[in-house]
């Protein structure tokens, strides 16, 4: 029993892993909390049910979900945040907000606002291991997690763009005196950002097996209470965090009832954010601010 | 002329730091900008290399120069390295240093370019994989310069490098900057330190509350009593 939990909490964890990443980019870029990316994860998982609904394959549905979230996110980076720098960070972060009500209300209009469910097919195979069911979708949505966790680590630690875009993180004056175009680097970030969220909604919907215009606030949000957990300062505090929080959340539920599950959540929050402002794997100062 | 620039005046909100400034530098020319705190050297050096919004016209190679284009003029071959540095004291030594060929077309030579420097500098070599913010000061304007070299400027814009610097480590510092000359650079160095700065440097601008009060050759400069006694602090 316990062992089945730790599979399912892994499993959660690992969308939180994705997300959280996925807020992580921009506030350690901008030191704005996108509110819009917990949207952009429930748009990413519709766009991805659209395509599986459609007879695509599983791959492309994956990437549509990704190009989907990706698109929008550079969307609300031109017209909700690009205008209001400048702005003090609380005025692009309301922008944001608008944002993430508009693409619920869109996708209520556009997809209804009830559950929609994948054919049944689309479970995949259970493979048994000792006391342990795993399911085909689980280990996807793990293995597709490790794989770009990896490529977005190898990305910003080991490559040209990679090295800009902490530049930018980092001074964005300095990152413009040597040459580097700061505006285009932020229209990136938002990008990655947003196809990280885009995934993420693909692959819960194939967890659950359906989507609901409210993913974004039932599972969306609580990717910010793993972020702040892992340590805003530090993006990788989200591979610590994500798992945990899902382990966390999974248990709780199995042994204390589904009705505590997000106050044990954003408690753990509160309480990091009281005992450790800078996270589990934050850096000594916490107000060190943003880092990529 | 490398650069010119006409009438060059430039206001933060309803202070006007820069006001009709008038500068001129040669290839291979180094050009000294010189004043008081607050006479407005930053400000000139920030929108010559494209951080500000100005009035009046900056031409560099003859191209008039629009304000605020600060990542296409690094493209240009117009590098600032600014006062306090500029270094990303999150990452390594060598990282600062890659990102000096972030613009290069030639990156096969950017990366034999930056082998060298670090044998150049051999403090940058031994300490690449340290943190920026560890190195220090000295260090850390050494990286700084020879980030900015790397990019491959015409125009090297340096504020204040010895600020803050050791007299040792100054002389040094500007020993680098006279030798980067022969390499066909020119260099407009903003500096308080006058005696030391006209000492390297071609010609000089003396700079006063955001207007050139004074400007010519380095040597007569230094030899001109009226700029001695309000400059250098008399004789000596
Ligand atoms: N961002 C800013 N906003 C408002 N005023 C500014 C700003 N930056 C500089 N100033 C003002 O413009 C004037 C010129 O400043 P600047 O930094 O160019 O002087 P400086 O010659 O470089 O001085 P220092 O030797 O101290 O570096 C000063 O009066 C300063 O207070
Ligand atoms: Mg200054």
């Amino acid at each position: 029993m316990l062992w089945q939990q730790l599979v399912n909490g892994l499993t959660l964890g690992a969308i939180y892993t994705l997300l959280a990443l996925s807020f992580s980019i921009v506030m350690g870029i901008l030191g704005i909390l996108n509110l819009a990316i917990a949207e952009l994860f429930m748009i990413g998982g519709y766009f991805g049910f659209t395509l599986i609904a459609a007879n695509f394959p599983l791959p492309v549905a994956v990437l549509g979900g990704m190009a989907g979230a990706a698109i929008a996110a550079m969307l609300i980076e031109k017209i909700g945040y690009q205008p209001l720098r400048g702005a003090p960070v609380v005025t692009p972060m309301l922008s944001t907000l608008g944002f993430s009500i508009i693409l619920q209300n869109v996708a209520t209009n556009f997809w209804g606002s009830d559950p929609l469910q994948l054919p049944d097919e689309y479970l995949g195979r259970q493979y048994t291991v000792g006391p342990v069911n795993i399911g085909q979708m689980q280990l996807i949505v793990v293995g597709a997690t490790i794989v770009l966790v990896t490529l977005v680590a190898y990305t910003v630690q080991r490559t040209t763009i990679g090295r800009a875009l902490r530049a930018v993180a980092e001074n964005r004056e300095v990152s413009r005196l040597l040459g580097v175009s700061a505006d285009r680097l932020t229209l990136f970030a938002f990008a990655l950002s947003g196809a990280l969220a885009g995934v993420a909604g693909v692959l819960i919907a194939l967890h659950y097996g359906a989507i609901t215009p409210y993913l974004g606030v039932e599972i969306g949000l609580k990717a910010v209470a793993v972020m702040v957990i892992g340590g805003t300062t530090n993006i990788w505090g989200a591979l610590l965090a994500g798992p945990l929080i899902g382990v966390v959340e999974v248990l709780t539920v199995a042994y204390g009832g589904s009705q505590v599950r997000d106050f044990v959540v954003y408690g753990f929050m509160i309480l990091i954010l009281l005992l450790r402002p800078q996270g589990l794997l934050g850096g000594a100062r916490s107000d060190q601010g943003q880092r990529v | 002329m490398i650069l010119s620039a006409r009438g060059l005046q430039v206001r933060y909100g309803a202070i006007t730091a820069v006001r009709g400034v008038d500068i001129d530098v040669a290839e291979g020319e180094i050009v000294a900008l010189l004043g008081a705190n607050g006479a407005g050297k930053s400000t000139i050096a920030r929108a010559i290399a494209g951080l500000l919004p100005f009035q009046g016209e900056i031409a560099y190679k003859g191209e008039k120069l629009r304000p605020n284009d600060a990542e296409r003029n690094v493209r240009r071959g117009i590098v600032l390295v600014p006062e306090g540095r500029g270094i990303l004291g999150r990452m390594t030594v060598e990282e600062n240093l890659a990102m000096g060929i972030y613009t290069r077309a030639d990156k096969s030579q950017g990366i034999a370019d930056l082998k060298r420097m670090q044998e150049r500098f051999p403090i940058l070599g031994q300490r690449r994989h340290n943190a920026a913010s560890l190195l220090s000061g000295g260090e850390q304007q050494l990286l700084a310069t020879a980030r900015a070299l790397l990019s491959k400027p015409r125009l090297l814009l340096l504020d204040e490098p010895s600020l803050g610097l050791a007299p040792q480590a100054t002389a040094y510092l500007f020993g680098v900057i006279a030798e980067t000359r022969a390499e066909g650079l020119s260099v407009l160095l903003v500096e308080q330190k006058a005696r030391q700065t006209l000492k390297v440097a071609d010609r000089a601008y003396l700079l006063e509350t955001g207007r050139v009060v004074a400007s010519g050759a380095a040597q007569k400069l230094i030899e001109d009593p009226v700029v001695s006694d309000a400059f250098l602090g008399g004789r000596g």
